[in-house]
């Protein structure tokens, strides 16, 4: 399942995901954004893994925010960027 | 820590002869940890490509960006940076590529959106000496009446923040779209018309030589920040060789976003 979100003011944020048990598995965040360092991409997939499949923005964001180390730097995303992509790729519609 | 201004430090020149896709992103990598740790002065690098390339940001996933067979059919090597950003399509002579290594000082206090346009404001004046009208466009693009002139990519690490740029002279649009996979929703921010055979802002807009545009803006930055001619060192391309091959060669790092 595939999802995109371009974050207003932001770049491209985009989710690859697939769903087992009605949890998130394979989560893969990418796109055309800035993140430091490189390792806080994993960091961000592992966190969103295994995720209920219902689970809302508000709590998808926070998931990912409480995997990031103090010293994160993000440019042209955020958690609740990322959080309406997954969002996204799990409705594979644009969100109302 | 205090902010450095440009004139505290003592620019470097290095524009050597064409080098390969890999061996580019290893000199970023190296020379920002080189500068970083003190032991080479603040770099301004001009590339110069020996064959084809489609370039990726850190982030980008390599699938759904580029069209694999269409990249093999027209010889086309796909590389991944060590920044994030968007993909960029190169063939030799079709765009002005530079990397800036300076140390952190110079962007201490700068949000990130001042520190790509103050890192860029060199480019902007060269820009207007060649009678083109160019902005900055946030978060890190340079844009003119013309379109889209470049887009830019910051890596902080080490002491030391790497600046890279890379302008369209004269790109192949329908080459381009080809081997890359741009969404509709994209290609107006490439510059691209939905008819149009050539993207070609700095070419179509100075009418100049791309050699005769990068003497331009060299002239430009050395009269603005001062800049003495240099050259690789023996252990810095022995190390980007060896990085070359072990890690941007490799099909681990080209796929590491699958």
């Amino acid at each position: 399942m595939h999802g995109e979100y371009k974050m207003p003011g932001g770049k491209l944020v985009v989710i690859d995901l697939e769903l087992h048990n009605g949890r998130l598995a394979d989560v893969q965040l990418s796109g055309d954004f800035f993140l430091e360092p490189d390792s806080a991409l994993d960091a961000i997939n592992r966190a969103l893994e295994g995720q209920p499949e219902h689970a809302d923005e508000a709590a998808l964001a926070a998931s990912v925010r409480h995997a990031l180390a103090a010293d994160v730097m993000m440019y042209g995303l955020s958690p609740e960027a990322i959080a309406v992509a997954v969002r996204r790729a799990l409705h594979q519609e644009p969100s109302a | 820590m205090m902010r450095t201004d440009w004139r505290d430090h003592d620019w470097q020149l290095i524009h050597t002869a064409p080098q390969s896709p890999t061996l580019h992103m290893a000199l970023d990598d190296v020379l920002t940890h080189e500068v970083g740790a003190g032991r080479r002065a603040p770099t301004l690098r001009i590339w110069e490509w020996a064959s084809p390339a489609v370039v990726i940001g850190r982030f980008q996933s390599l699938r759904n960006e580029v069209d694999g067979e269409a990249a093999r059919r027209h010889g086309i090597e796909v590389v991944r940076r060590v920044s994030g950003g968007g993909a960029m399509f190169i063939e030799p002579g079709n765009t002005i590529t530079y990397s800036i290594y300076a140390p952190q000082t110079l962007v201490k206090g700068l949000s990130f959106q001042e520190a790509y346009a103050f890192l860029d404001e060199w480019v902007l004046e060269a820009l207007a000496e060649l009678g083109i009208k160019a902005w900055y466009q946030p978060l890190n693009d340079i844009t003119s009446e013309g379109g889209k002139i470049a887009g830019a990519a910051q890596v902080h690490r080490g002491g030391a923040v790497l600046h890279h740029v890379t302008m369209a002279y004269d790109i192949d649009a329908a080459k381009m779209l080809e081997v890359l996979r741009i969404g509709r929703e994209k290609l107006s921010d490439k510059g691209t018309q939905s008819a149009a055979k050539r993207v070609d802002p700095l070419r179509s807009q100075t009418g100049l030589p791309r050699e005769a545009v990068i003497g331009r803006m060299v002239a430009t930055f050395r009269r603005l920040h001062g800049l003495s001619d240099d050259r690789l060192r023996a252990g810095e391309l022995a190390q980007a060789e060896a990085l070359a091959q072990s890690k941007f060669g490799s099909h681990e790092w080209t796929t590491d976003v699958a």
